[in-house]
Order: structure tokens, then C-alpha cells, then sequence
């Protein structure tokens, strides 16, 4: 607990390292603090979401998704009527991987291995991006099957539960190109990468909602 | 206790505006923090005298209902979310990494974000009084559908904005807090050996970190539904009025416990050493605490009983229930006192009152957990009464007694008893004067919220009174503000511990040099510094 | 380091005692003066200034509002009371310097003041819960109201057994106007919003409940005696939230069933055509928005009939023109308009002097109207 209580402020590099002997690092208790915080936020949404759809009715009856968007959200049409590729499976399956390959790239700095840990963190970087480009595209198909914010509640919730998961990645992904960036200047070890373990926990949390959102949206 | 006696006039508190703007150091960020509360405190007590003003009589004299409706609403947003709140988090930005030993807050920089957050998002709320259609005005509730794009203006949408930096600077400083109470504390401070203060800060900090979020999304929406055509809260569209209410109130019925806990801490940090004794039930007190935190997330729809969409009995009963960790605090500090030796210095003047006004403000609560009570005096002056001996008799009195008492190891000087004094009788009356008559005022049916009010009403007597009292109070400012600034400058020099008081802030020096200990005295109890000064070892 | 101890406590103690007494006597000169009795102070911590409430359900409101409130004053005096014995019994006195007794707790003690407010509170919550089903049970009733709330005005919809409106009183207040009730016959109430939350709240009733749209509520009461009783929105709905007042005039049944029989007759019957629009006499413009006149200063000329045209640019906000004289009589009471609508009120010919005006439905809406 001494060198705990000094760690941050203590110039000698040897005491700021030793405070990994004592149980998790400062960062990485504040990022799991932080993600507590994203959890509720999107709570208040889901409770939202729930309350919406339960209370939902349509022409006298109870039902969700509303009749105009009944097929809108079926995950294994290939197709949209208007000739469009359905891309949502492939996008959640290509974060589902990110997850893997930033846990990879967090054992490989464990083991100090760094080529293996700049390849993997540039890896799921690279399908974080492209889990967003294809929810920008997946965005513009809806579109054009006439959904949008004011589509009732039903679009209202969509586009605001994804929209705010997108951002979400989006910060996600400007962290792993931080750890990308200091990673390949050689700044991280095994004993000193507090980053990267943060950023792969805010990394598995971001891929967790989607997995959730991806359920309650698409599958429920 | 070998400490460095500084002298006032230090180098690190006479450096320059720079360096103030551009500082990580816990104790300057808390200072910083004090001040900016201070001058919304300012601000939210010249519109609550605009209110008062207004209704002293009936008709409309100065203003019309639009500007009453801003007034009342940023009165209500500035005392709120850019004082109590924040004033706390201040105190607990000093205090807390000086209690347990530590050099600095866990994130130095982050702290100093989270400061900086605070007059950004005042200065957004505050913002609307200049745009077209004023500021907010829908209570600072802000229920929609009246706060909707169709019924209020652009006033709402820099309101939400200003609340989500304001929310996003708590949630951080709860992180940085949480950090900090978890990681850093001195050898020897385990968790049971916590100053109260500490504990109620953790637990506050708890509560920001769960509820504040829920906050964030509810504006989040809200502001959607504004800007972006959403249909969340429009009945119109299959969205439901009520359900901002819910994800409202889930946050802020816990933003209660997040503006009275820290009050709390620190009349128990008070009231031991100006008795001579140690705080009776520590660890009753801490499970209190937890209790009251715990709890605190199962009674939000009691502000919504006359809604007719919740499930009353469940939010009845936890309601009643909250009240007992209250009493057992209540007890507790009762019987710290008890057979001890009182001085009556300053300090324990505000938080006696402290004990006496929030008794009745826990009293009067009961009354609208009572569900067919609540119907009758909901949305009533009764509970404008209720929320005030809570916020105002409770908090804000806990906030000048930690002013007076840390206000010393604050900048080396001790503030003037006798203006202390007069500042608080005077405050203490005008307090009375103002909010007791509003009990009689609800219970005569007045709601809350009108800018007017019928003559033939039976209302104006009491309101007269009520507006008498609110000048007074802002009379009672007078002495504390000339106290502040002539101590500043001439105030008897304050020594390491003036108080006799038991806590690690004591140890050193006053002010506190950069990272706060040459030498740290061991810690063997909760009253470390009580220990080292009798030469004691563990009392228990 | 350490200080001298302080043997000095000063005057602290006697002061607030003295404080305190100066207080109270104070505040007993301040009541006596303004011819407040001791009764009616007292009387001041009950509801409605201790006067007996309106309907059934409120009698039980107010029983269990005094076990509330003796509980609370009983705990009230007893912990004030330690505070102020402990306060003024331990004071540090001069040659106090031995520490007094360092006493860290009692387990026992913790669980008595754990235990004891929590039979007090489940004592409470279980009469309270008791009283909520009496307050919130609702019965088969014949008279039905459909409450509709709007900016900033209440109306009255009466239904038939179907649920049909057979009629609207609009006029939410005042002679001819408000919700006009049975005694003793249970009333079923409806409460609809189109626009923002509203709340229906008559404080004689000792009962509130919200209108929220998109959502109805129902609640049942039985008005005990004949009367007018006054209610007005609770729940802030804009800036004309203060003045959304309405009444209930409760009837004896038979009183009642002539007032319906006449409302249904008079909604049946063609609505007469309008007065022609020939205006007499001088034309005088007046218009209302945002529930305010937008002239508070008419002038007309004397002793001669002339036109008010009165623009109402209240969007579904009825308003009426009603003209008095220095005394209060009424001299012109123009029609229910609601807005958006413009028409001619034909004032009959006026003395010369000063009439205050005011809408009927808004009392906070008046003027002066000068006749030279």
C-alpha cells in the first residue's frame, strides 16, 4: 500500500512500477469504473427500449416490430426489397473476431511478445473500422427503405441505441490506434501496459452491448 | 508531528492565475471548486429572491409567468447541479486525499477536466437567459412533453447540454474518487479506520457512478425527441410522457443522497472533535450509509405517486424504510454529544443546525410517503418545505460548517467566530422565516410553481413572511462574505490543528504543502492525529 | 506541536438560549399582532387550516394525516429536545481538561433505535397502504366525467353509459360554469391530456392526480355537501399554468338532474345563429394571447352602444369579455370564445368612469376599460 500511495506522483520510475505487485493497476480500476458508468448509461436506454415496446400498440393490438417495418430487421434476408445486401450478420461476426484478436494482442504483451501484440491491437482495429463502415452502410439500406429517427418509436430506439453503440466503437477504435501508435514506438512491456489492458476491457465491453443489442433488436 | 510549518503567504499560494488555471493539485482543484459553487450559489439565490419577491403579494408586480418560469427553474438547476452538488465533490477534493494520506487525487489531470467541466456547462445553462424564448423553463425537472421542441425553446436544448457536462464531470470525479479511496490510502488507513467523510464519499461516489449515467441518457433522449425528430416521450408518436419520469428520477432520487451523504460526512468529522469524543457507532454509521446508498435505488417513483403509473405500495414502503439508516445517524450523533465536552465554536454552531433542521426535514417527509397524504400535498408548497430543511437545513448548513472548519487548513488563517456567529443566527432565523410558513402554505393547497395567486386565497400573510425570510438569509451572506475576505487577509494564523480535531488533515501543515506529508503519522484507529496527540496507541 | 487547551467557552450556551427565547417571543408578538389565535396556528399544520374536506374518500386522508403528524411531532419534540438537554449539558467548562470518557459505541443501543423506527415506520406504511385502497377504490357509478386539460383551460365532457359524450361544459369556472356534480353519489372521473402533463387537483378533496397524455386515469369521489369548491392545475404546464383554474359545484341530486336535463337540451337544440355581424357604434379592438389581454387600457366613447371586437388567438383557449363597474356589478358579459376566433360583442351604452374587464375563465386576465 505504500508504493500504492506514492506511485503517481513519485518520480523514481522504480516506485511508479512497483504498484503492480499490489493487486489491478490505477487505470485499469478507473477504466473498470468507467465502463460501470457505460453500462448504466445504456441501461437507461434498454429501460427505455422495453418500456416502449411493451407498452407498444398498433391498430388496437399489441405488437412489435410495427407492421410497416415487420421484415425490416430479419437478420438472415440476404437481400432487401430493394436489392440491397443485408450486411448486419457479417458486421457482428467481424466484431465478435475484434474481441478475440485484442484479447490475443493483450497475452502477447503479457509475454512481452510485441510483434505479436502490434499485429493483433492493428488487426482489431482494422475490423473495428469495418464493423463501422458497414454500419454506416447498413444505416443507408434502412434508409432507403424509409426508416429513420421518426419512424415512430421503433425508429427512434434503432437509430439511437446503434447510433450511440457506433459511437461508442468509434471512441473504442481512437483508443486501439493510441495503443497501436504507442505500442509500435515501443512503449508498452509486460510489466508496464496499463493501456492496453484498459483499452481491450473497454474494447470487450463495447463488443458485449453490440452482442446484446444485436439480440434484443434483431433476434427478440 | 513533525510537519513544515509554511507560512500562509507560501510560494504555492501566491503563485500566479497561470499556474491556478493549469493545476492538477488536488487541494487548488477543491478550492477552485468551492469558489465556483459558491458563485452559482450566488447566482441561484438572487433568482430565488426574484421568486420570492414575486410572490410576496398577489398579482403580478415585476415580472410575467415566462420569466418566473425561467427563474425558478434555473433557480432550481444552479442551486442543485452547480452547488450542492459540486460544493461537495469540492470539499471531498480536499479533504479526501488529505484524510487518507495520500499526495494527490488517483487522476490529477482528470480531476482538473472535471473542474473545468463545471463553469463550461454553467455557463451553457446560463446561456439561455440570452437567447430568444429565455431559459429553460419547464421546472428543472424539465417533464416532458412541456420541455419538447413544441412548447419550449432553444433555452432547453443549452440546458441539456449544460447538464450532460455537468453529469460527465461528475461521473468522472466519482471515478477519480473511487480510485483514490480504493488505492491510495496511507499504510495502516483500512477501510474500518476510514474517516466518515471518506465513507460518505465513496458511497456518494457509488451512487454518481450508477445513477448519473441513467441522467445522461435521459437528456440524451429527450434532447433526440427536441433536435432529431425522436418519439421517445411523444404520446402522439407511441412514445410516453411518464418514462422520462422513471429514467429521471431513477437518477435523481439518488442525486439527493449524492447532495446530503457528503453533508452528512462532514457533520461527523465536526461534531467528534468539537466534543471531545469519537464518533459513537462508527460502524453503525457506515452501514447507514451503505443502507441509506443502497436503498436510495428503490424509491425514485415516490415524486410520481400522482402520476397513476406506478406501483405504489413497493415505492411506499421503501420510502418509509429510508428513514430509518436517517434516524440511526440521527441517534448516533446525538449521542456523540452526549456526555461530552461541547465547545461552541463556529463549526458546531452549523452543524447543530444541521441536526435540528434536518430532523424536520426527514419529519416531513413521511408525509409524502403516506401515499394518500402525498396526494393531497404533492406538487404543494409542503414539499417545496420538505426538499429545503433537506437541501437547505441539511446540506447547506453542512456546507458552511465545513467551510468554517477546513477554511484554516485551507489557507493557514481561522475566519472571525464573531461574524461567524452573527452569520449564523441570522441565517438560521431568515431560514425559518422562509421555509416554515410553506409547510402551512401547502397544507392550504398553494402548488408550487404559480407566479400568482389569488387575494381572496388566505395565501399572502404567509408568503410575506416567507419573502421577509428569504432577506434575511441573503442578509446573513453579508457577514460571511466581509468574514471570508478580511480573514483572507488578516485572520488569526491557524496552525496545524486548531481544533484539537482527529483526522490526517491535521498532521500537516496549514495550507498543506504539494503532495500534503513530509511525515505521516501512524494509523492505528480513525483518529490518528487524536492518537498521536495523547500518545495513544489502537483504542480498539 | 500542540495548542493550550481552551478553558474559555464564552456566553455560547446562554446566547442561543436567550437566541432562542427572543425568538419564539417574537414570532408569539408577530402572531398576536396580526390577530392570529393560538387555535387557528395550531389548526395551521392540518389541511385546509383544520376545515373539515369534501368528500368521503378525504375523511380518511385526513385520519391518517394525524397519525403522521402526531408521530412526527412526538419524535420531533423528543429529539430536539435531546439535542437541546445534550447541548446545553455538556458544554465544555472552564477546568475541563481531562478528556471525558472515550466512548465508541453500543451495540445494544444500535439496535433499539434500529428496531423502533422500523416497527414506527411499518406501522405507518401499513395504515397508509389500508387508506390507499379506501382513496383509490372506484364503484359503479352514473355519473361520469371525461376531464380534458389542456393549455390552459379545463372542460367537462359528460358521458352516457356507452362512453359517448352527450355534452361539453366548457366554461371551467364561475356562474354557469364548472364541473357540476350530485352530493353523495360517487362520481367517476376520466382524466385526459392532448397536450402537456397536467393535474387535477381540488385541495378540499385532499386529492391530486396527474392528466398525462397518452394515458388516462380514472378516480372515483363523492362530494358530502352542496358547494362550490375551487381546484386548479398542479403540475407546471406553461406560463399560463397559475391561472388553469376550474370548479366543482356540487348539487343536491335533484338540483342536479335539471341542470343535466337543461345542458342536454340546450346541446340538442340547432345553435342559434350568430348576431349579425353589423357593427354599431365605434369598433374597439381587443385581442388575447398567451392567456394575457394584449390591451389592458380600452377606451370607448359614453352613453352610446359600441362594438368590442374581440380577436381570441389562443389556440383551443376559450375566453369571455366580462365588464364591471366600480362597485363589482356586472354591466356586459360577452360569449364563450374559443380561439382561434374573432367576433363583435355589442356593448350596451356606458356611463362615463372607469369599468374594470376580465375573462371569466382567466381572473388573471383584467383590465380597464375607460368610457369618456
Amino acid at each position: 500500500m505504500t508504493a500504492d500511495a506514492h506511485a503517481l506522483t513519485a518520480p523514481e520510475p522504480g516506485v511508479a512500477e512497483a504498484h503492480h505487485t499490489g493487486g489491478i493497476g490505477n487505470p485499469v480500476l478507473g477504466m473498470l469504473l468507467f465502463i460501470t458508468s457505460e453500462v448504466m448509461f445504456f441501461a437507461g436506454l434498454f429501460a427505455a427500449y422495453f418500456s416502449i415496446r411493451a407498452n407498444f400498440v398498433e391498430e388496437g393490438v399489441h405488437r412489435w416490430p410495427p407492421k410497416e417495418f415487420a421484415n425490416t430487421l430479419d437478420p438472415f434476408r440476404l437481400t432487401t426489397e430493394h436489392g440491397d445486401l443485408n450486411l448486419i450478420l457479417p458486421a457482428t461476426i467481424i466484431l465478435v473476431i475484434s474481441s478475440f484478436t485484442c484479447q490475443w494482442g493483450v497475452w502477447a504483451i503479457r509475454r512481452d511478445d510485441h510483434r505479436g501484440f502490434v499485429r493483433n491491437i492493428a488487426v482489431t482495429l482494422g475490423l473495428g473500422v469495418t464493423f463501422l463502415l458497414l454500419q454506416a452502410y447498413d444505416y443507408g439500406v434502412l434508409f432507403r427503405e424509409g426508416m429513420t429517427m421518426g419512424s415512430g418509436t421503433f425508429g427512434t430506439t434503432y437509430f439511437t441505441l446503434t447510433g450511440f453503440h457506433g459511437a461508442h466503437v468509434f471512441g473504442g477504435a481512437l483508443m486501439l490506434a493510441v495503443v497501436l501508435y504507442r505500442g509500435m514506438a515501443g512503449q508498452f512491456s509486460a510489466r508496464h501496459h496499463d493501456m492496453v489492458e484498459a483499452t481491450s476491457l473497454y474494447w470487450h465491453f463495447v463488443d458485449v452491448v453490440w452482442i446484446l443489442l444485436f439480440s434484443i433488436l434483431y433476434l427478440l | 508531528m513533525a510537519t513544515t510549518t509554511l507560512d500562509p503567504a507560501a510560494p504555492a499560494y501566491r503563485s500566479g492565475l497561470y499556474e491556478w488555471l493549469t493545476t492538477t493539485d488536488h487541494k487548488k482543484i477543491g478550492i477552485m471548486y468551492l469558489v465556483n459553487s459558491i458563485l452559482f450559489f450566488l447566482a441561484g439565490g438572487i433568482l430565488a429572491l426574484v421568486v420570492r419577491v414575486e410572490l410576496a403579494q398577489p398579482g403580478l408586480q415585476f415580472m410575467d409567468e415566462a420569466f418566473y418560469n425561467q427563474a425558478f427553474t434555473m433557480h432550481a438547476s444552479f442551486m442543485l447541479f452547480l452547488f450542492i452538488i459540486p460544493i461537495l465533490a469540492g470539499f471531498g477534493n480536499y479533504v479526501v486525499p488529505l484524510q487518507i494520506g495520500a499526495p494527490d487525487m488517483a487522476f490529477p489531470r482528470i480531476n482538473a477536466l472535471s473542474l473545468w467541466l463545471l463553469p463550461l456547462g454553467g455557463a451553457l445553462m446560463a446561456s439561455g437567459f440570452l437567447v430568444s424564448g429565455g431559459a429553460a423553463a419547464a421546472g428543472w425537472t424539465e417533464y416532458p412533453p412541456l420541455s419538447g421542441a413544441k412548447y419550449s425553446g432553444t433555452g432547453t436544448d443549452l440546458w441539456i447540454m449544460g447538464l450532460t457536462l455537468i453529469g460527465t464531470s461528475s461521473i468522472l470525479g466519482a471515478i477519480n474518487f473511487l480510485v483514490t479511496i480504493f488505492k491510495m490510502r496511507a499504510p495502516g488507513m483500512t477501510l474500518f479506520r476510514m474517516p466518515i467523510l471518506v465513507w460518505t464519499v465513496l458511497v456518494t461516489s457509488v451512487l454518481v457512478l450508477m445513477a448519473t449515467p441513467v441522467l445522461t441518457s435521459a437528456l440524451i433522449m429527450l434532447f433526440i425527441d427536441r433536435n432529431y425528430g425522436g418519439n421517445f416521450f411523444d404520446p402522439n408518436k407511441g412514445g410516453l410522457a411518464v418514462l422520462y419520469q422513471n429514467v429521471f428520477w431513477f437518477y435523481s432520487h439518488p442525486a439527493v443522497y449524492i447532495m446530503i451523504l457528503p453533508a452528512m460526512g462532514i457533520i461527523s468529522e465536526i461534531l467528534p472533535v468539537f466534543s471531545r469524543k469519537p464518533l459513537f457507532g462508527y460502524k453503525a454509521f457506515v452501514f447507514a450509509t451503505a443502507g441509506i446508498g443502497a436503498l436510495g435505488f428503490s424509491v425514485w417513483a415516490h415524486h410520481m405517486f400522482t402520476t397513476g403509473q406506478v406501483f405504489l405500495p413497493f415505492f411506499s414502503l421503501m420510502t418509509f424504510l429510508i428513514a430509518v439508516p436517517t434516524g440511526v445517524k440521527m441517534f448516533n450523533w446525538i449521542a456523540t454529544l452526549f456526555r461530552g465536552q461541547l465547545t461552541f465554536s463556529t463549526p458546531l454552531l452549523y452543524a447543530l443546525g444541521f441536526l435540528s433542521l434536518f430532523l424536520i426535514g426527514g419529519l416531513n417527509g413521511a408525509f409524502s410517503a403516506a401515499v394518500p397524504v402525498d396526494f393531497a400535498i404533492h406538487d404543494t408548497y409542503f414539499v417545496v418545505a420538505h426538499i429545503h430543511y433537506v437541501l437547505f437545513g441539511g446540506s447547506v448548513f453542512g456546507v458552511f460548517a465545513g467551510i468554517y472548519y477546513w477554511f484554516p487548513k485551507m489557507t493557514g488563517r481561522m475566519l472571525n467566530e464573531t461574524l461567524g456567529k452573527i452569520q449564523f443566527v441570522l441565517m438560521f432565523i431568515g431560514f425559518n422565516l422562509t421555509f416554515f410558513p410553506m409547510h402551512q402554505l401547502g397544507l392550504a393547497g398553494m402548488p408550487r410553481r404559480i407566479a400568482d395567486y389569488a387575494s381572496t386565497a388566505g395565501w399572502s400573510e404567509l408568503n410575506l413572511a416567507a419573502t421577509v425570510g428569504g432577506f434575511v438569509i441573503a442578509l446573513a451572506m453579508l457577514p460571511f462574505f466581509w468574514n471570508v475576505l478580511v480573514s483572507l487577509r488578516s485572520g488569526k494564523r491557524a496552525g496545524d490543528d486548531p481544533w484539537e480535531a482527529n483526522t490526517l488533515e491535521w498532521a500537516t501543515s496549514s495550507p498543506p504543502p504539494a503532495y500534503n506529508f513530509d511525515h505521516l503519522p501512524e494509523v492505528r484507529s480513525e483518529r490518528p492525529v487524536f492518537d498521536a496527540r495523547h500518545g495513544r496507541t489502537a483504542a480498539h | 506541536m500542540s495548542m493550550p487547551p481552551r478553558s474559555r467557552t464564552g456566553p455560547g450556551p446562554v446566547a442561543a438560549l436567550v437566541i432562542v427565547v427572543l425568538i419564539v417571543l417574537a414570532t408569539l408578538v408577530a402572531l398576536a399582532a396580526t390577530g392570529i389565535t393560538p387555535q387557528r396556528a395550531w389548526d395551521s399544520f392540518f389541511p385546509l387550516g383544520g376545515a373539515t374536506p369534501a368528500t368521503d374518500r378525504s375523511h380518511s386522508v385526513r385520519s391518517l394525516y394525524d397519525i403522521v403528524f402526531y408521530i412526527a411531532v412526538a419524535i420531533f419534540v423528543l429529539v430536539e429536545g435531546l439535542i437541546a438537554w445534550t447541548v446545553l449539558r455538556y458544554r465544555r467548562k472552564p477546568g475541563d481538561d481531562e478528556l471525558p470518557a472515550q466512548t465508541h459505541g453500543n451495540n445494544l443501543v444500535e439496535v433499539i433505535w434500529t428496531a423502533v423506527p422500523t416497527a414506527i415506520v411499518l406501522f405507518l406504511f401499513v395504515l397508509s397502504w389500508q387508506t390507499l385502497n379506501t382513496v383509490e377504490a372506484t364503484s359503479q357509478s352514473t355519473v361520469n366525467v371525461r376531464v380534458i386539460a389542456a393549455q390552459f383551460q379545463f372542460q367537462f365532457d359528460y358521458l352516457d353509459e356507452q362512453g359517448n359524450t352527450t355534452f361539453t361544459q366548457f366554461l371551467p369556472a364561475g356562474e354557469g360554469g364548472g364541473m357540476v356534480v350530485p352530493v353523495g353519489e360517487p362520481v367517476h372521473v376520466i382524466l385526459r391530456s392532448n397536450d402537456v402533463i397536467h393535474a387535477f387537483y381540488v385541495p378540499k378533496f385532499l386529492f391530486k392526480r396527474d392528466v398525462v397524455p397518452g394515458k388516462e386515469n380514472v378516480f372515483d369521489f363523492t362530494v358530502d355537501e352542496p358547494g362550490v369548491y375551487g381546484g386548479q392545475c398542479a403540475e407546471l404546464c406553461g406560463i399560463g399554468h397559475g391561472a388553469m383554474l376550474f370548479e366543482v359545484r356540487a348539487l343536491e341530486r335533484g338540483e342536479f338532474d335539471a341542470w343535466l336535463e337543461a345542458q342536454i337540451d340546450k346541446a340538442n337544440a340547432t345553435p342559434a345563429p350568430a348576431p349579425s355581424g353589423e357593427a354599431s357604434g365605434q369598433v374597439v379592438q381587443l385581442s388575447a394571447l398567451n392567456v394575457q389581454w394584449e390591451q389592458t387600457e380600452l377606451t370607448a366613447p359614453a352613453d352610446t352602444p359600441f362594438t368590442i371586437h374581440f380577436n381570441n388567438k389562443d389556440q383551443s383557449v376559450p375566453h369571455d369579455l366580462v365588464i364591471k363597474d366600480g362597485s363589482g356589478a356586472e354591466k356586459f358579459r360577452g360569449d364563450l370564445v374559443t380561439g382561434p376566433k374573432e367576433v363583435d360583442y355589442q356593448v350596451p351604452a356606458l356611463a362615463a368612469g372607469s369599468y374594470p374587464f376580465v375573462c371569466s375563465v382567466h381572473p388573471n386576465m383584467t383590465g380597464t376599460l375607460t368610457i369618456q
